[in-house]
């Protein structure tokens, strides 16, 4: 037979097995025995160098028709398979996707960390820098260096906590500081202005029922500079208020008397459910509020005597002066449904592991 | 302080046209805060007044009659009074009234009834079943009787009970003063407030001036001696005889009343009266008791006690102001008045006493006794010497006209020294420049005199003489500014973000607390917040020794005691109230721990960062990697871990400490057995400890670049045994020494048990190979391989497994 033939026939055997071939094995089995290095398209081709010259050319094109030819065999019977294999192994694999997923290592940050982070960062992004000073305290910073000699019955709303320690000459007795504002007082000594500075502290007070904690947080804010007004504080409380509870909140000021700050005020913030009317849309009286504003906190424009402790000129530099409870702010977050403060401190994980 | 006022009452100083609500609206932004309204008629509504015009017996039970009532229409009503009598007026609750069965219990709302077979729409009430009880009390089984318990008045029937009273167009109001401004504690006050806010007519006008007659004032013999000026500043005193102390007409009872003041007698209530009027506490005593005719203020003596009105003795001594007779304290000065000279209904002569006391005194004292009363809470805020004068003019205006009498000695009045009105000064500007708004001269003026201060303008400067009524509260021309701004109304300052930003630097320990907790809560962990101070139990069960802490001295309880110098023992406790929902429990908490400083100074107070892993078995394993996690993420190197064995706290055998340059990082390991079983925890119980100064200390963000290796590395594993004792720190620092191309040793396997001798363990490491300059070839690391390996048995003795 021709070589010519041979080659045809070859291209005949090896269509008809693969058509035959059962599974994936056996079309690789076949790929090699007619395709590998030492199949028989090979072998056949050896023959080529006895072939004149002439004819090689000829015969040279005509092998690699067949070579082709055969591997596009191969892969069609690949396909042929192949696709069935894919789908079962694509049955086989699947998986009820419903099942929850496979959780990275997840804690919890406690509730207390979020508001105090949420309320350095509003701060910061208004140059506050956020400070921190002793929790064990001298009087002369809870109170003497803020207008409150000693005596003085403003002095018992702190209902405060004092250490059995020595009474030192120069500083007072030694208590647990019952307000972020004395941190206030040491930041007022420690630095120049212009200041603007945010203290957010553990204090301490002599209570515990549904809304006190013996031991609790506050966050006290200031700014001193020269021609520090009202106006400021009117626009720090705004700002706080819009970017805490939501564009669309108020505040408003009221007098009140805080010995450290002269006027003194107390914040409300317009109420979130009723939008600061005080009346529901379905025209029932809002429970959240009074009136459409919830009571916020304090603040005031700092007394001269509170610059003058501090060592600064009060003809020279004003300052603005605000704070109030993180626990308390937290709480009156809308959807918070926390009603009581004491939660906070119990470490019950069913209560930190929702957070 | 919240103090109740009458809208009605209020009007009667100060010209009001506005609902209460508009009233309590406007006001509570510019002066005191006006928290509630409540509308009094609202409180009997429905009850009416009726007359009785027959009485019949009940046909089925004896102790019930019924009763023909006029009350607009005719009722048979079933009523058990035990005083009811034809033609008396009585209060008759309609259905639909809210009443008080027997004065006890919830307001029900009376429905129509049937009481032993005969129908009743409605009832005729005692006081207590209306809440009139403390304006006119009676027996009990009795029925209010209108008739004699407002004498004056006339009644119609079925007009409802609060018109009759007066009540039903009144609505009181709580009002929160601020501790500053005691003057406004008062219906006064309160009207000299609502007109300079509301711009309208103030209508008080002061009570004459105390007279009295020739022939009284011939016999006039009553003396006050104040021996301390500096505790009194101001005393005076004056008496009046023949006086009849019956109850009081309605219309004052009505006002104590709606005060929350209980009504006593026409002498006592109308030093209340002038109280709630004027803000200046008074007393009277009865003259007749007062031994020598003679008032003395002067501080107690050692051994003298007093029985006050409260019933009770309170022991005195030189710390305390007195007043007193020739003979013994009459009253706590400021506090209480005592209980033998207080007037009576048979009382005939009294004296009035109206006072200034120093107001630290004052609060010392009522501390001191435990002693309270609106007298002291009004004093110990500081009040005029100015006060007390118009007091007593008032106090005797209203005794002349409801009790009788004549005023029988000359107005007795000691005064420390001649009253100047104080005078603050303010510049305009500086007015404008805080309020941060331009204010016109004039209007700022026109507030202040609205206010009763005298106002002298002269160029930039304003100057004001401070009225009596507000000589302890305005201390500076910054407090003129409160006054215009609030008046001028907070709400017209517009609001202003200062320009600007911050100029001080972060504190780096709180960035570094904050990058902490982010990393154990990446970690699993779960933050917790515990009290910073702990009960002495919770600290001995941890083995630690209360008595070395800081204390506190007033404690609230003895759970919040001792300032910890750990967060261990806290943690413990959280993880075994945990323990019986959560069998693994990871936690973690940075808090201030304290502890006592050397000298006289504030304690060490330092921040801690400690965690829990509790039921796992490999808990030391898992507090080891978090502290090397911790290490590895703050930049900081080199750390070297030393066993700790000897500590009472941590199991020797399982807990390590992390230094670097000699400093304690962290420690971290097992809970001792010991203490594991005093909090009876379930499984074991792992901890970190570290004190965040020092990692803040060492903590970096600065990074550096090391080249990835050109050259291909080669990686080989090394097995061996050794002795139990040597550490796997040991093993990998020695290792590194033997030789030069090696660049990495990697624990990864430690193995105890079948096939190695019980002293022995085995130890798996991967070794990672490499030359900067070229790739080092086969032979060369298996060359190395083998130094290594010859090294090892050398010095450690290790028996090669791979």
């Amino acid at each position: 037979m021709e070589l010519a033939d041979k080659l045809q026939a070859l291209a005949l055997d090896a269509s008809e097995a693969l058509k035959k071939a059962a599974d994936m094995d056996a079309i690789t089995a076949l790929e090699v025995r007619f395709l590998g290095r030492k199949g028989e398209l090979t072998s056949l081709l050896r023959a080529l160098v006895e072939i004149p010259s002439e004819e090689r050319p000829k015969l040279g094109s005509l092998a690699n028709e067949v070579k082709i030819s055969i591997e596009q065999k191969i892969l069609e019977a690949r396909n042929r398979f192949g696709s069935a294999v894919l789908e079962a192994q694509l049955a086989s694999e699947r998986e009820d996707v419903t099942e929850p997923g496979i959780q990275p290592p997840s804690g919890h940050l406690h509730l207390l960390t979020q508001a105090i982070r949420e309320i350095t960062d509003i701060f910061a992004r208004a140059g506050f820098v956020r400070t921190r000073y002793p929790e064990v305290e001298w009087d002369w910073y809870a109170f003497e260096a803020l207008n409150m000699p000693a005596d003085h019955p403003a002095r018992d709303e702190w209902e405060t906590f004092f250490m059995d320690a020595p009474t030192s000459k120069k500083w007072g007795k030694m208590i647990l500081t019952p307000h972020a504002t004395s941190g206030t007082a040491r930041t007022l000594a420690e630095h120049k202005p212009p200041i603007r500075a945010i203290n957010i502290s553990k204090n301490y007070r002599r209570q515990i029922d549904i809304t006190h904690v013996p031991m609790f947080h506050q966050f006290d804010g200031v700014y001193v500079d020269t021609g520090v007004s009202i106006a400021h504080l009117r626009g720090v409380l705004d700002y706080f208020a819009r970017e805490f509870f939501g564009p669309d909140r108020k505040t408003r000021l009221r007098p009140f008397h805080f010995r450290f700050t002269e006027p003194s005020f107390e914040i409300d913030v317009s109420c979130g459910v009723c939008g600061g009317t005080g009346t529901l849309a379905t025209g029932e009286r809002c429970r959240t509020c009074k009136r459409g504003w919830l009571e916020l906190g304090g603040a005031g424009m700092l007394h001269p005597n509170v610059l003058a402790a501090a060592g600064l000129n009060p003809e020279q530099y004003s300052g603005l002066a605000f704070g109030w409870g993180v626990e308390r702010t937290y709480m009156m977050k809308e959807g918070m449904h926390l009603d009581d403060i004491r939660i906070l401190y119990k470490n019950d994980l069913r209560f930190l592991q929702q957070f | 302080m919240n103090i109740l006022i009458s809208y009605d009452w209020l009007k009667e100083y100060v010209e009001l046209k506005e609902s209460p609500e508009t009233f309590a609206a406007r006001v509570s932004l510019s002066g005191p805060g006006i928290e509630r309204l409540y509308p009094q008629g609202a409180l009997l509504d429905k009850v009416v007044v009726g007359q009785i015009n027959e009485i019949k017996p009940h046909p089925n039970a004896e102790k019930l009659r019924l009763a023909t009532v006029n009350a607009g229409k005719k009722f048979t009503l079933v009523c058990g009074g035990s005083n009811l009598e034809v033609n008396q007026w009585v209060a008759v609750a309609l259905v639909g009234a809210k009443v008080r069965w027997h004065g006890e219990g919830e307001l029900i709302e009376l429905a129509p009834a049937e009481i032993r077979g005969v129908k009743s729409e409605g009832m005729i009430c005692g006081a207590n079943e209306i809440g009139l009880f403390d304006a006119f009390p009676h027996a009990e089984r009795e029925i209010l009787d209108l008739g004699k318990a407002i004498p004056e008045a006339k009644w119609k029937p079925g007009m409802p009970l609060a018109q009759a009273l007066g009540l039903s167009s009144d609505t009181v109001m709580d009002i929160e003063v601020t501790s500053n401004r005691p003057d406004a504690m008062s219906l006064v006050g309160l009207a000299r407030e609502a007109s300079a806010i509301l711009s309208r007519p103030f209508l008080w006008k002061p009570a004459p001036k105390i007279r009295i007659s020739p022939a009284a004032a011939a016999k006039s013999n009553f003396k006050i001696d104040v021996k301390d000026k500096k505790l009194c500043p101001r005393f005076t005193a004056v008496k009046i005889e023949g006086v009849s102390a019956g109850p009081s007409p309605w219309w004052m009872k009505r006002r104590l009343l709606s005060a929350g003041i209980r009504p006593i007698n026409a002498l006592v209530d109308i030093t209340n009266y002038v109280m709630l009027e004027l803000s200046e506490p008074m007393h009277v005593y009865d003259a007749e008791k007062l031994e020598g005719d003679r008032l003395v203020i002067r501080t107690a003596k050692p051994g003298e006690s007093i029985q006050a009105l409260d019933g009770k003795t309170y022991p005195l001594d030189e710390s305390v102001l007195v007043v007193a007779d020739v003979a013994k304290p009459v009253a706590v000065a400021g506090v209480m008045g005592g209980e033998i000279t207080g007037v009576t209904s048979g009382t005939t002569s009294v004296v009035f006493e109206a006072a200034t006391f120093d107001p630290v005194s004052v609060r010392r004292t009522a501390r001191a006794l435990n002693l309270y009363s609106d007298a002291q809470l009004r004093f110990e805020k500081g009040l005029s010497i100015e006060a007390p004068i118009y007091a007593l003019a008032r106090a005797v205006e209203l005794c002349l006209e409801l009790c009788g009498g004549s005023v029988s000695s000359f107005v007795q009045d000691s005064s420390k020294e001649k009253y100047v009105p104080k005078k603050e000064r303010i510049r305009f500007d500086e007015i404008s420049a805080l309020m941060g708004v331009p204010v016109a001269k004039k209007q700022a003026s026109d507030i202040l005199t609205r206010l009763g201060f005298n106002v002298h303008s002269a160029g930039r400067v304003l100057t004001a003489s401070v009225p009596w009524w507000r000589d302890h509260d305005i201390e500076s021309g910054r407090d003129l500014v409160e006054e215009i701004a609030r008046v001028f109304g907070y709400g017209q300052i517009p609001a202003r973000f200062p320009p600007g930003l911050a100029h001080q630097p972060p504190s780096q320990m709180i960035t570094w607390e904050e990058r902490l907790k982010t990393l154990a809560v990446g970690a699993g962990l779960t933050e917790v917040y515990s009290y910073s101070f702990t009960s002495a139990d919770l600290q001995r069960k941890a083995g630690f020794d209360p008595d070395r802490m800081l204390r506190v001295q007033n404690e609230l309880s003895s759970d919040f005691v001792y300032m910890r110098t750990s967060l261990l023992p806290s943690l413990l406790q959280i993880v075994s109230e945990n323990q019986e929902r959560f069998h693994q429990q990871e936690l973690f908490e940075i808090a201030h721990v304290y502890f006592h400083s050397e000298k006289t100074d504030l304690p060490d107070e330092r921040s801690q960062f400690s965690a829990v892993y509790c039921g796992y078995d490999d808990g030391w394993k898992r507090a080891k990697g978090f502290a090397e996690h911790l290490f590895q993420e703050f930049g900081i190197r080199h750390v070297e871990w030393r066993r700790l064995e000897d500590d009472l706290f941590w199991h020797p055998g399982r807990t390590a400490q992390a230094f670097v340059n000699g400093f304690l990082l962290a420690t971290v390991g097992e809970l001792h057995p010991r203490i594991a079983e005093a909090f009876k925890f379930e499984g074991k119980v792992a901890l970190i400890d570290s004190p965040l100064r020092e990692i803040a200390a060492l903590a970096t963000t600065k990074k550096t670049y090391e080249p990835i290796p050109p050259f291909p590395e080669a990686k080989r594993d090394l097995a061996f045994t050794v002795n139990r004792e040597i550490d796997v720190q040991q093993l990998t620092a020695a290792m590194k020494k033997m030789e030069p191309t090696l660049r990495q040793v990697d624990w990864f396997d430690t193995y105890k048990g079948e096939g190695i001798p019980a002293d022995k363990k085995s130890v798996a490491f991967h070794l990672t190979f490499g030359s900067p300059d070229r790739t080092l070839e086969t032979r060369e690391v298996d060359a190395s391989l083998e130094k290594m390996r010859a090294l090892l048995k050398d010095q450690f003795g290790a028996m090669i497994r791979v």
